[in-house]
């Protein structure tokens, strides 16, 4: 590390210019990031400007246009990265060992947690996509595409060949991230995990049926 | 034509709304097609105005603003999904059966007015809380609508009270999903996975799944005719 050589070099090195720029540009676009989220969730994206973004961020709007275009773009950006942890956290836990119900219910039970402690991340996820235009709309509906696999096991758990609807997973994935937005809406996000029992029965329910779901939900949430 | 000094002034007074009712659906028109073209955010006034061939004097003497004109076309679009909805009620009626032919009056709407379709079920959610209220009321009269299935099964305490609304969004992504991938005119497709989805929780697997392919059967006979054997 370069040594300071004279009285005025003491200081703390006047930091950004030292620091290589593309590391300088990474944290002031990850500043800029968990701005938007913050922002968005208090007033939504709408009502969000650049003005907002950069107070926030403590970055100047010359350093905003040099890493987004317009604020759409870095709401997206935040939204990635956003489900990038959240897809990450779920499949991990549903991952795990057991059967198919018991699987789901622990990616669910984590996707709860998950969205309980970060209420801003949850709006910003579930809710606050809608204000953002089509782009963003396309993005959020990729995003849920990825947890596709979590429901869809369901089928090959459920007594095959049942000719279940083509779009069982699509709707049973509605259905779940329905009683959310419900819930985020009425501003319970901290009282999420109490919710377990209604998205795991939402969850089987179009798979295995109400008697199994009901039994299965007695079992894996109580 | 009569000019309008011809005119008495009693009649003056009696021309003037049968006008503005027309310029009125044709600005809820125009309003419901930029938001298809554009979205709502992006929509100017002028966006309403050229397609509706209304003055902007015009459109503010029959709107406050912009919010104002959107909320207008929701109480519409609402109305007439209520009115088609309400249509198909009757009290003899299996419960099953009211729910296939209610989702089949609501698809056949959204189907036949596609702009409409996407503002109340895209844009709304997203426009604000008393547009976002207008969509939640009718969501709400639909989950009525499928929450009286619990009244039939025996075991109804182990299915959790949201069973139906989960349901609900269940059809409802579907049906936004088809909207945004520009399918609006198929929409009537989605029948029998709609009729599963909204009947499984209280009917059970293999009774959805009849009614379902019943729907399907109905889907490939062509539009809703009289019931089979009335």
């Amino acid at each position: 590390m370069e040594q300071g050589r004279g009285g005025d070099r003491w200081r703390p090195p006047r930091g950004r210019h030292r620091l290589p720029a593309e590391v300088v540009a990474r944290s002031q676009r990850e500043r800029l990031l968990e701005a938007a989220v913050r922002i968005v969730a208090e007033k939504g994206f709408a009502a969000m400007t650049i003005g907002d973004l950069t107070k926030q961020a403590g970055v100047s709007r010359t350093t905003f246009y040099e890493l987004f275009d317009d604020k759409e773009q870095c709401f997206l950006a935040a939204y990635d990265n956003t489900v990038d942890v959240l897809v990450r956290r779920v499949t991990a836990a549903y991952e795990s060992q057991g059967s198919w119900p018991e699987r789901a219910a622990a990616g669910l039970a984590a996707l709860l947690e998950l969205l309980a402690e970060e209420p801003a991340l949850a709006r910003l996820s579930l809710v606050d996509i809608g204000n953002a235009g089509p782009t963003a709309q396309r993005r959020y509906r990729a995003a849920v595409q990825r947890l596709t696999p979590l429901f869809d096991e369901g089928r090959d758990y459920a007594s095959g060949g049942r000719g279940l609807p083509a779009n069982t997973s699509r709707m049973a994935i509605g259905g779940v991230t329905g009683l959310i937005s419900d819930e985020l809406l009425a501003g319970r996000a901290e009282q999420l995990p109490g919710l377990l029992s209604d998205v795991v029965f939402a969850t089987l329910v179009p798979y295995i049926g109400p008697d199994a779901a009901a039994r299965e939900v007695e079992r894996l949430t109580r | 034509m009569i000019e309008k000094e011809q005119l008495p002034a009693g009649r003056e007074d009696l021309a003037e709304p049968l006008v503005a009712h027309s310029q009125r659906e044709r600005i809820l028109v125009a309003m419901a097609g930029s938001c298809a073209d554009k979205g709502y955010s992006a929509t100017t006034i002028a966006d309403i105005c050229e397609p509706a061939g209304v003055s902007r004097a015009t459109f503010y003497e029959l709107f406050k603003d912009k919010e104002d004109c959107f909320h207008a076309a929701m109480e519409v679009s609402l109305a007439d999904a209520m009115g088609r909805i309400l249509s198909v009620y009757s009290p003899d009626k299996p419960w099953a059966t009211m729910v296939r032919d209610a989702a089949s009056e609501f698809l056949d709407l959204l189907a036949s007015r596609p702009a409409f379709a996407r503002m109340a079920l895209v844009e709304a959610p997203a426009t604000g809380e008393r547009a976002f209220e207008l969509y939640a009321s009718g969501k709400r009269v639909l989950q009525s609508l499928l929450d009286r299935g619990r009244e039939d099964p025996v075991e109804e305490e182990a299915i959790p009270s949201s069973a139906g609304r989960a349901a609900l969004s269940g059809a409802e992504a579907l049906i936004v999903g088809q909207i945004l991938a520009g399918n609006a005119e198929r929409l009537r497709e989605l029948l029998p996975d709609i009729v599963y989805i909204t009947t499984v929780p209280y009917l059970g697997q293999d009774e959805a799944l009849r009614q379902s392919r019943e729907a399907e059967k109905l889907l490939e006979a062509g539009p809703l005719g009289p019931p089979p054997g009335g």
